[in-house]
Parts: C-alpha cells; structure tokens; sequence
C-alpha cells in the first residue's frame, strides 16, 4: 500500500513536465453490442463533435465534464497498453456502458491506434477485451 | 506581494478550482461521497479558517483519488494539484520552511515551461511543425473534427511551433523584472486559455494560473528592492 502510495505521489511531487514531447500513436476506443450470440457492428465510444462554436468553447472553460471523461479515457487506453490491464479495463467498460447505457446483454471494447505512415493515416487494432455484461463494467 | 497575501491568494484560487473540477466529477454521479467531501473541503479552505487542518485533509483525498483513478485523472492538470496543495500544506504545517515550499511551487512553475520547451526544442518534429501538423491530423486533442482542417496549413503551424517554443524556452528570462514576469505570465496564461479551447484542457488554465502568485512572489523574493 505504501509502495503503492509513493509510486502514484512521488511523480505529482517530483514531475518531469514533458509535454508533448512526440505526438505518438493515437488511440480510439470502440465498442460494439453483444446479444443473443450476435455481435453487432464497432462504434467510436466518444466521437468528437463535427463544430463547436467559440461560445461553447468558452462555456467549457468552467464547465466541461464530458471532454475530460474522454481526456481520461484516452490515459486509460494508453496505459491499459503499456500493461497496466485491470484497472485500466474496469474503467474503460464502466465508463462506455455509462455512456451507452444498458442496450444489450453484453459489451466488448477495443482499442484502435492511429500512426501516421507514408502520408497516410494507419488504423491498427491493438486490443480486444473480454466481452463484459452491464453490471460487471456499470 | 507579501507572503501571507500570496499565500491567501493562492488558497483561494486552488478552493475554487478543485471545487470546479469536483462539481464536474459529481455531476456525473461519480464517486459522491469522495467528491461531496472534496467539495466541502474546498468550501472551508475559501472561509479562510485553520488551513493547517484543511490543506491536510484535502491532500488526503489528492492521495485517495490518485488510489482511486490509479494516477491522475487530467494528467499533468492533477500533478500541478497536487504540488500546489502540497507547498501550501508545507507552508502551514511547517512555519519554517513556509518560504522553502512556495519557493519550489514557483520553481516548478518555471520549469512546467521550460522543460516543455526544451524537450521539443531538441525534437526535429516540433522544429518543422510536423509535430503540430500531426496533434491537429490524427490525435485525439482537437475538440471537434472542423479543427483537423488546420493540419493543411503547415507553415502556419510551423510558426505556431516555434511561438510555443520560443516563449516556453525564454519564459525564465521573465524572473529578470517584474514587468516582463507580468507579461510572460499574460503569454503563458493565453497559451494555455488556447489549449483549454482549441483542445478542451480547461482544468490546465485554471490550475496553473493558482501557481503564479508563488511565481509573483518568489521573484519579488529574489530581485526585489
């Protein structure tokens, strides 16, 4: 516990402040509905909006709930792939069903990273998790 | 400014911004009872009354919510949290070495820029705004799919790279004199009112202007008359 405690408290006290020093790949997150044995097609679980005006903007400088669930969503994913698996997945499955609510007997989630490579934009599915029912990730 | 003026000013400013981040948290009918006591906490450290007690308690539920999310929730917004709970708990808890916390608050307020700078200063990405190029293409920061369009202005955001680098690199130069420590914090706070716009990072804006009284402070501090 204490170990624990450190590992997460010494890097807030002591921080390296490395932002954005590489923009890597990119991860999205997509889920797709499972009931009755059939799998139903994959969707982005937070899609960005097509436009947001400038005074929507400045309404999310103080209120702005939603956008910092998927800020936090992608720092799931992205540990969830460098190996940090359990918590990392209760999360993402809780907050998907949150978003989607109950609509089926079963959700599954992956994870999608793009990299850009030769001009072109690369989609590589690099995780699939075990398909969860409503009280397991709610 | 005077120590304790600092001191109160950025209680203040850290009470209202955890409470807004906290009033978030609750709206979504996540962890209630965490929250509702963090928000409680923020009420009492804005009263102004024995911060001593309050700043602990509130660190006590930083640790937790680290527990809780297994790190930090918005990343760097929640690591500048913590350190300035953390100086201000220092600071009342141990007198002595008051000036010593608040002093390394500011000094990690300046380092909070410069290394941001330099490490992009010493990619090749950044230097030939690809770095930019791609943030707006492929990442998930843009707050809406109309922004990726400024991935087709390279040389804009080729100049946007170097403004960032620039002003993130010089920014220690501002401890020189007040007036440029005003107007580099003025830069500083429109950089980040731009990313809190451009790509949603609100609780980075509010979290990091509660470090620049600290900030103010220490350069009076050390250059003063």
């Amino acid at each position: 516990m204490l170990r624990k405690t450190l590992s997460l408290l010494l890097p807030t006290i002591f921080p390296s402040w490395r932002f954005f020093k590489t923009v890597g790949p990119s991860p999205r997150i997509e889920y797709r509905l499972i009931g009755k044995g059939q799998k139903g097609d994959w969707h982005e679980s937070h899609p960005l909006p097509e436009h947001v005006s400038f005074l929507r903007m400045l309404r999310r400088m103080v209120w702005n709930p939603a956008r910092n669930t998927q800020l936090y969503m992608v720092s799931l994913a992205e540990r969830l792939v460098s190996g940090i698996h359990e918590h990392s997945e209760a999360e993402l499955n809780r907050l998907i069903w949150e978003r989607i609510g109950k609509q089926a007997a079963k959700m599954q989630f992956r994870l999608v990273f793009l990299v850009p490579e030769d001009g072109a934009i690369t989609a590589t599915v690099v995780y699939e998790s075990t398909p969860v029912a409503a009280e397991v990730g709610a | 400014m005077s120590f304790d003026l600092m001191l109160r000013v950025t209680e203040v400013m850290l009470a209202l911004t955890l409470l807004q981040s906290s009033l978030e948290h609750l709206s979504l009918g996540r962890d209630r009872l965490l929250f509702g006591v963090r928000i409680w906490l923020c009420l009492w450290l804005l009263s102004g009354l024995a911060p001593e007690i309050c700043l602990p308690l509130l660190w006590l539920t930083s640790v937790i919510l680290l527990h809780r999310f297994n790190g930090p929730y918005n990343g760097g917004a929640d690591k500048m949290g913590m350190l300035v709970t953390t100086s201000l708990m220092v600071a009342h808890l141990l007198p002595q070495w008051a000036d010593l916390a608040m002093a390394y608050l500011a000094v990690q307020l300046v380092l909070s820029y410069f290394v941001s700078g330099y490490v992009k200063l010493m990619n090749p990405e950044w230097r030939s705004g690809q770095a930019l190029v791609d943030v707006y293409r492929f990442s998930v920061y843009p707050v809406s799919e109309s922004l990726r369009s400024y991935a087709g202005r390279p040389k804009l955001l080729q100049a946007m790279s170097w403004a960032v680098i620039g002003f993130e690199v010089v920014f220690p130069l501002t401890l020189l004199h007040p007036i440029t420590l005003w107007l580099g914090l003025l830069v500083a706070a429109t950089f980040h009112l731009a990313n809190a716009m451009l790509f949603g990072l609100n609780r980075f804006f509010w979290i990091w202007l509660c470090a620049y009284p600290s900030l103010i402070w220490f350069q009076d501090r050390l250059l003063g008359s």
